[in-house]
């Protein structure tokens, strides 16, 4: 499949912005399965410093700094993304999870990609002996990895309500958890903290999802949100296996990634410092949309 | 029949008499000692003792004393975090001992270790042959949230790490050092060394040059050349960067950026701009060179590391990266720090090194590890089971860890299945205990355990090791190393040579010094808080000064005129619109001066303002003396009023006296003795500024169109002017005669002619940012005002014409501010971002 997403983030402020610079996490990364045809990304006003690389983690990311005194800042991401999964894994072959425990515990690569870094508590994601005991349920001794997580994710969608209003960026996993209620990064947050908790690696993974539209209905334009999943580390043979547990479905050729990090801090789309004070309203359109449309 | 030699006499009394200071010391069953060893007094100990005994008991008490007063005098003051005041360093009154050869291994093994951990550093975050050949498990380093990712692959100027190290040390029940655990994030306690040493060999001059103590000023030099050498520029600009007044080591760090000639930075005062750090200084931004960081690696950029840090620079981790500043130590340092590291040394040393470690240590197991776990589990009761990243223990709040034997069998089982379901985040230790040293208790020696930091530094030549250390020491007999609380003293720590030492301070060679004027260029906070606190010592003096008139007014209670009543009124006013005093209906006049003095409560108080002057000074403390640190310590003290105190016209007026005093010993001290670079323009300025409005608001209210005698001479009293008035003129007060010489007369110091021309003089000193010799903005202000006020005549002047000059002060105060001060700090925030 492939897609052409456009990623629009505005602010605007009350009283101007002396200056400002920014981490950016606005554009696609290279993954398994998906391939960064093009991408770019214009920022208004016109940074003074703009410079991009890759993260640890393998994200792209553009470092801006911007010294015009402005009012609104605009940034705008248009890249074209190929996504060939493979087909899904086969859970009742993945190895018992106890199995999976030790091998990530013992784990001879430091690389990104291996299970190391996404075993610990992270910034946002802190160890929550309710959830931990919650996501245990489903991990009965000797269940495979993956038919463990994939019941885990399900129970999860059933069990917690999505709702827009109930949370925010900083909203702790003990208190989406305690609520039952949230959004896509509540969801993920909960089902990482579960997976850590028993000792498993677990990692966030933000991106998008392709709406389908309703039946005879035209697509609605920036209707998208950016979405955000959960990352399952079955082995070093099946290796990290999307869940999204705000759908429960695995991930397949309907998510684009964006970035993998241990958590949303990591993969921040906009993380930022500004000068100025005074209030600012936020304005976000993503439209993910097939090429072929 | 035994022959005994006169000096071998001599010995013996000598020896008799050191046997009367360890009579009744008695170490701890099981630990050993550094004064008494199997075989008597350690020899360290035999001469200090001796030594001492030579000492008459009332002279070695007023060295006591002596001490004492200095810690106080000396503005040693820590704080612990979140309190307001500062408390008092406890310091030990007695030295830990350490003779040279025994120091030699030491030192070699500290040597030894730094090496160690940088060859580890350079691995974990370069090519990582320790986790993929197996040496090194990626999970007991991954955990920890000192290593930083940001920083895998970056190659650091002069390929160092570290630059400076600590290790902290214990002798066991053996008489063996080891090694409890490493420090490489941003040690702390070298400059409370510094100090301590300062302190002790002030208590302990004969003994100190008696026993060729080793000297710690070459350690500190060498340090410093080392950062200077590895930096791109032959001149670097060195700072030390601080998380702020509310550390807990923020005196420590403010006495070495002084003693090191640093410069004391936040966060704030620096500035990244296309991967290059700048210090923002009043002459606009200057490269920022070498950087000794105390603030955490996670808190140091907003932008790629913790986003809630307020004490960081946005951007620092680009420069870092770059090589474009030489960072000590490098973010990611403090990795090295985590106990699931510990029990790797061995190996580690073998296999990077090619050598045994030279100080054992503290056997540690990491259970991530099959094996170990179950070592671990098997003898949970007999071990230490501290968190193997600094994270708390479950039903803990602290990061410390817990003897598995002091668990009830409930907690313990819990504990257990913990480290079953997530053995990565534990370590066990075993017990050590810990050996003691005397301590001087109520006028006799007592032992007492400790624990010593030492402190490595990277030089050119190698690391350098400091010949002494950090001493802490437990008031708790209980020795077990784990037990070390925060609430322990400090001693300071002396190696005892044979050989006398050589004299060295931080001196240079004459021929290595190029003469310079300016020590680098005024931060722009440094300037704003001179600024503040001379407006505060300003508006301290002017509130004291109508304390005082207000008293003398209503001692004359009799035969008050109308006119009289009216300028008390007016006195009041004055105090409550400076929120000196609160509005009571017929409130006695020596009641509200009591309030406008000494009100705790009351943020205009003059206590208010001294101590907020304190507060300030505090800030800036590495800029200045002791003597006025201490000042500003007793005019706060001064301005309090005792609790029991019956409102007294007498008491009050001795108080405002007394602070007056006080606030002229300061005005003094800054005048004679702060060097006349920069800053001191900045302190003069605010209290030129303040000044200037005071004197405008009391030329309204006292010298208004219409004025009467009373009002008048109430404002000469105000500015201080009687005596040169009545000298002046033999008639009573006269309204132009009173506002000539509260405004315009420029011989004055009082006047606001007299401040206006030293505004105008202080800015036209000040460095420019661009070089087309045009006036910045606060000068064309200060131009105008000067030359205004010069030409002025009294007889034109009216209350609308004061307030127009006050109120262009005030802009002249804001543009000072905007040109010269951190115009943003504080005003910063983090930008939100939007999610679905």
């Amino acid at each position: 499949m492939i897609y052409d997403i456009r990623h629009i983030t505005s602010y605007r402020y009350e009283t101007p912005v002396a200056s400002a610079a920014f981490a950016l996490r606005l554009l696609p990364r290279v993954f398994l399965g998906q391939r960064v045809v093009r991408s770019r990304l214009s920022i208004t006003p016109r940074p003074a410093d703009e410079t991009s690389s890759t993260d640890f983690f393998g994200n792209s990311v553009t470092f801006a700094r911007i010294e015009a005194r402005h009012s609104e800042l605009v940034l705008e991401a248009n890249s074209r993304v190929i996504v060939e999964r493979d087909e899904p894994v086969a859970a009742g072959l993945t190895p018992a999870w106890e199995a999976i425990r030790d091998a990530a515990h013992g784990a001879t690569s430091f690389c990104s990609a291996g299970p190391a870094h996404h075993l610990y508590p992270s910034r946002l994601v802190r160890l929550h002996d309710p959830a931990t005991a919650y996501a245990a349920r489903s991990f009965s001794p000797k269940r495979p990895m993956l038919e463990a997580a994939c019941e885990l994710m399900g129970r999860i969608r059933r069990d917690f309500a999505y709702d827009a209003a109930a949370t925010a960026v900083e909203t702790t996993v003990a208190e989406a958890f305690e609520r039952r209620r949230g959004v896509c990064q509540d969801f993920a947050h909960v089902m990482i903290a579960g997976l850590r908790g028993l000792g498993l690696p677990a990692s966030y993974v933000s991106g998008y999802i392709r709406t389908t539209p309703p039946k005879g209905s035209q697509r609605l334009e920036g209707a998208d949100a950016s979405h955000a999943w959960v990352g399952v580390w079955c082995g070093a043979e099946f290796g990290w296996v999307g869940l999204d547990p705000t759908n429960d479905m695995s991930v397949g050729d309907d998510h684009v990634v964006l970035a993998v990090g241990r958590d949303y801090a990591d993969v921040s789309p906009t993380a930022g410092v500004f000068i100025g004070s005074g209030a600012h309203a936020l304005q976000v359109s993503v439209d993910v949309r097939p090429a072929s449309e | 029949m035994s022959l005994k030699s006169p000096a071998q006499k001599e010995k013996d009394r000598r020896d008799g008499n050191t046997s009367a200071w360890t009579k009744g010391y008695a170490p701890l069953p099981g630990a050993s000692d550094e004064l008494l060893a199997e075989g008597g007094t350690r020899p360290a100990w035999r001469r200090f003792l001796a030594d001492l005994s030579q000492t008459r008991p009332d002279e070695i008490n007023r060295s006591f004393a002596a001490a004492d007063r200095r810690i106080r005098d000396m503005g040693i003051s820590y704080r612990v975090h979140g309190e307001l005041k500062e408390r008092t360093w406890p310091l030990e009154r007695l030295p830990l001992l350490i003779e040279q050869k025994e120091w030699r291994a030491i030192a070699a093994g500290v040597e030894q270790r730094a090496r160690l951990m940088e060859a580890i550093l350079a691995d974990i975050y370069g090519p990582g042959d320790l986790v993929a050949g197996g040496a090194l498990p990626a999970s007991a380093i991954a955990g920890s949230r000192d290593f930083i990712h940001a920083m895998k692959g970056a190659r650091p100027p002069g390929e160092r790490w570290l630059r400076f190290y600590a290790l902290d040390l214990g002798r066991g029940p053996d008489g063996r050092w080891w090694a409890l655990g490493d420090r490489t994030q941003a040690p702390s306690g070298a400059g409370y060394a510094l100090e301590n040493r300062l302190i002790v060999s002030g208590a302990f001059p004969r003994q100190r040059s008696s026993l060729n103590v080793a000297r710690l000023a070459p350690f500190f030099r060498d340090f410093r050349a080392g950062l200077s050498a590895a930096a791109e520029r032959a001149d670097p600009r060195m700072s030390l960067l601080t998380p702020g007044p509310y550390s807990d080591t923020y005196f420590e760090q403010a006495y070495l950026a002084r003693y090191l000639g640093f410069l004391l930075v936040e966060g704030d005062d620096l500035v990244v701009r296309d991967r290059i750090a700048y210090v923002r200084t009043i002459a606009g931004l200057k490269r920022a060179d070498v950087i000794w960081r105390r603030v955490d690696a996670d808190w140091c950029d907003p932008l790629e590391l913790n986003a809630a840090s307020r004490i960081g620079v946005p951007g620092l981790m680009q420069a870092v990266r770059a090589g474009n500043v030489v960072m000590a130590n490098m973010p990611g340092a403090g990795v090295l720090e985590s106990l699931s590291l510990l029990g790797f040394a061995p190996a580690l040393c073998q296999r990077l090194l090619g050598e045994d470690l030279k100080l054992p240590n503290i056997a540690t197991w990491w259970c991530g590890q099959k094996a170990e776990r179950e070592a671990v589990l098997d003898k949970l009761d007999q071990l230490v089971i501290a968190p193997a990243f600094g994270e708390a223990l479950p039903g803990s709040t602290d990061g410390r860890g817990v003897l598995g034997a002091d668990l009830t069998a409930h907690k313990r089982a819990e504990l257990a299945n913990a480290i079953r379901q997530r053995g990565i985040d534990y370590v066990g230790q075993e017990v050590v205990q810990l050996s003691t040293t005397p301590v001087w208790r109520d006028g006799r020696i007592e032992p007492r355990p400790f624990v010593l930091r030492v402190f490595a530094a990277a030089t050119e030549d190698g690391w350098r090791v400091m010949p002494g250390g950090f001493c802490r020491v437990s008031d708790s007999p209980d020795a077990r190393a784990f037990t070390m609380r925060q609430g322990v003293t400090s001693a300071d720590v002396w190696v005892v040579g044979d050989q006398p030492v050589e004299m060295s301070t931080l001196l240079p060679a004459d021929n290595a010094v190029r003469v310079v004027r300016q020590l680098g260029n005024l931060p722009s906070r440094a300037a704003d808080n001179l600024f503040w606190l001379g407006r505060y010592l300003e508006r301290a003096e002017a509130t004291c000064l109508i304390a005082r008139c207000l008293i003398a007014r209503a001692l004359e209670l009799d035969g008050w005129s109308t006119g009289q009543q009216a300028a008390v009124e007016l006195l009041q006013q004055q105090l409550m619109a400076w929120g000196a005093a609160t509005f009571r209906a017929n409130a006695r006049p020596a009641a509200v001066a009591n309030e406008a003095l000494s009100s705790p409560e009351l943020l205009g108080s003059a206590l208010s303002i001294a101590s907020a002057a304190r507060r300030n000074a505090s800030i800036i403390r590495e800029r200045l003396s002791q003597d006025s640190v201490r000042l500003l310590r007793d005019l706060e003290e001064q301005l309090r009023a005792p609790a029991d105190a019956a409102l007294n016209e007498t008491d009050a007026a001795e108080r405002a006296q007394g602070a007056l005093r006080l606030l002229a010993a300061m005005a003094g001290l800054m005048a004679e003795n702060f060097n006349r670079v920069a800053g001191w323009s900045f302190f003069e300025m605010g209290r030129r500024v303040e000044r200037s409005i005071n004197v405008c608001r009391f030329a309204r209210q006292f010298a208004f169109d219409g004025a009467t005698g009373e009002n008048l001479d109430v404002l000469l009293d105000l500015i201080d002017s009687q005596i040169t008035y009545r000298s002046r003129y033999v008639v009573g007060p006269a309204l132009v005669a009173v506002r000539d010489m509260a405004l315009l007369d420029p011989q004055n110091p009082r006047s606001l002619a007299f401040q206006l021309a030293r505004l105008d003089e202080h800015l036209a000193g000040l460095p420019a940012l661009a070089a087309d010799g045009m006036p910045e903005a606060p000068r064309r202000i200060s131009l105008r005002l000067a030359a205004e006020a010069a030409a002025g005549e009294a007889e034109r002047l009216d209350t609308a014409a004061v307030l127009d000059l006050e109120q262009r002060v005030s802009r002249l105060a804001e543009a000072i501010s905007a040109r010269y001060f951190l115009e943003s700090a504080g005003a910063r925030d983090t930008q939100p971002s939007g999610l679905a």
